[in-house]
């Protein structure tokens, strides 16, 4: 049995759900037993409906103790649902928040957990995992016994299609003295945009350069032209031009759309390890020594805000031809 | 009060790897205090400038990883407890064998980086936290003490939140979590005749690695590196780009 941790807005499922999905399917070929989902927090017994069409049984958690995350409380549920499905492998998406109850699950299992993996499956009795390391340089295989966790990176596998009618069950998760030692005081609810940044084709990312927090209207027409996200550089979330939400980089966000726009910025190590693995690179900046044109592959150099108005342009009179 | 940060030593950012017989070999790289570390360091040692106490630094690693913690405590921390183990461990492993030693010294706050520079890790905070039983809070931006609770922000997967959190507890830092201090050399002087206590992984009694490497190999994509001058002719430039994007790479 394989249990997928299904991530939701509250309405339906995300694309990352449809991921694990997917890989748990791929599991449990090996592993044997069905894949089963779970839903946990406000809107899970609606989502459940879209769910159950993609595994025999989606488990959904709610109720006033779940109407705010905590990775406490994340993992209790998932601890639930895993045994009470008794699962050998859990499966999760590598979101922020993912990232951060899927330890304490592994540690509640005493199970092995493979993080951030691009691609899992199992031979025989243990599973494995491809995943980057060191600042997204290297590409790592891991083994491990059963029971295993396993966090998907976002935009690595293809999505599960319907499979037929599963069942839904609703579980009761209590709550212990831990699961009530973090208590959210307030939201901070970030415009980041209409697009996922982790999940968008198209990334548009300024840096410095652009000089200010006004330029970056440019940055946001050019990204809502492309249906893209919009990306920034640490120094910018450090001047106050945007939010931390959109920052890529070893400690903000890692991406790897189909095109990356890396605009005036310079390409410090630690922003290539947010967005290396893109498909298409393309720099636009006015130094021709600045580090980010040698992990290009297209490039301008030029001053951003002369070139990147001409090119709003050239996509305009694309999208009308 | 007690805090101490987890760091840990790993390859600098800028320099070179290299993979020999399927496994990165780190011989002869520059080794560096985790940054996302140093933003642990420097907020215990603030805090405990702040409100007194003791500022401890824990770590988990190989023998060499003492220099990373002499740095730390060349910052300002007043003592460090190395678990010494040879060879990849995996963070639930090495959670448990934290555990121990944190349990012992039983401190208010534990801070440590939001994810690792060369396993790009971001599960010791979470899984310590669960071994000692107590709650994580992950890319914490903002911290304080307030009646003896923590009151931090922390970044989401969209957006951030504000949170109170029952001490003891775990926090790993965020970037702007705060700046941290270059050592003096006062301070380098000092680091020097702090104590600095091992204990081998064995005596812990905490298992072997959960999770084996069974191949590493460099991952850099060749990139085209084609680059139009677009100082004279921007315009230009921007039309020859958009046309390639759409005609060559076909991903506009």
């Amino acid at each position: 049995m394989v249990l997928v941790v299904l991530d939701h807005d509250g309405s339906k499922l995300r694309k990352s759900a449809l991921e694990g999905v997917t890989r748990g399917r791929k599991l449990a070929e090996v592993l044997g037993g069905d894949v089963v989902g779970l839903l946990i927090g406000p809107g899970a017994d609606a989502v459940a409906e879209e769910a159950k069409n993609y595994v025999s049984k989606v488990f959904t958690v709610t109720g006033a103790d779940f109407e705010t995350y905590t990775a406490e409380k994340w993992a209790k549920a998932a601890q639930a649902a895993a045994a009470a499905a008794g699962a050998k492998a859990v499966v999760a998406p590598a979101s922020r928040t993912g990232r951060s109850w899927t330890p304490r699950l592994a540690y509640k299992l005493d199970a092995a957990l493979l993080e951030d993996t691009l691609d899992s499956w199992a031979e025989g009795d243990k599973v494995f995992a491809t995943r980057y390391s060191f600042l997204n340089r290297v590409l790592e295989k891991q083994a491990a016994g059963l029971p295993a966790v396993i966090s998907v990176k976002p935009n690595t596998t293809p999505l599960a299609e319907p499979a037929g009618a599963g069942t839904v069950e609703p579980l009761s998760v209590e709550l212990g003295e831990l699961e009530r030692k973090v208590e959210v005081l307030e939201k901070i609810v970030e415009s980041g945009g209409k697009v996922s940044l982790t999940e968008a084709d198209v990334v548009v990312t300024g840096g410095r350069g652009m000089g200010s927090a006004e330029a970056f209207e440019m940055i946001e027409e050019f990204a809502d032209l492309l249906g893209g996200a919009v990306g920034a550089t640490r120094a910018v979330i450090d001047a106050g031009w945007r939010p931390y939400s959109e920052q890529i980089g070893q400690t903000g966000k890692t991406v790897q759309p189909t095109i990356y726009f890396a605009l005036a910025l310079s390409g410090a190590v630690q922003h290539q390890a947010g967005m290396n693995k893109s498909k298409v690179v393309v720099a636009v900046n006015k130094d021709p020594d600045a580090p980010i044109f040698k992990e290009s592959d297209y490039g301008v150099v030029g001053d951003v805000h002369q070139v990147l108005p001409a090119m709003i342009e050239e996509v305009k009179k694309l999208k009308s031809a | 009060m007690k805090y101490v940060a987890i760091i840990r030593q790993v390859p600098d950012g800028e320099s070179k790897i290299k993979v020999e017989g399927g496994q990165v070999d780190l011989s002869g790289t520059t080794m560096i205090l985790d940054q996302m570390d140093e933003y642990a360091v420097e907020e215990i040692i603030r805090l405990k400038e702040q409100h007194d106490g003791e500022a401890v630094v824990v770590a988990f690693g190989p023998e060499r990883t003492e220099e990373a913690m002499r740095t730390a405590l060349a910052m300002g921390a007043d003592r460090g407890v190395l678990i010494t183990a040879a060879g990849y461990v995996d963070p639930i492993t090495q959670a448990a064998a934290l555990a121990k030693v944190l349990a012992e010294e039983a401190p208010d706050v534990v801070f440590t980086g939001g994810q690792q520079a060369d396993w790009d890790s971001q599960a010791l905070g979470s899984a310590t936290a669960e071994a000692l039983g107590w709650p994580v809070i992950t890319w914490t931006t903002a911290f304080e003490l307030e009646d003896g609770k923590a009151k931090a922000t922390h970044d989401l997967d969209e957006g951030a939140e504000v949170v109170r959190v029952e001490l003891p507890a775990v926090f790993t830092a965020q970037q702007g979590l705060n700046e941290p201090r270059y050592p003096t050399l006062p301070g380098i002087m000092k680091a020097k005749k702090k104590e600095i206590k091992k204990i081998d992984a064995a005596e812990l009694g905490v298992g072997g690695s959960k999770v084996e490497i069974v191949e590493q190999q460099i991952m850099e994509l060749e990139r085209k590196v084609k680059i139009i001058d677009g100082t004279k002719e921007p315009a230009a430039a921007a039309a020859e780009l958009i046309k390639l994007l759409h005609e060559e790479a076909k991903v506009l």
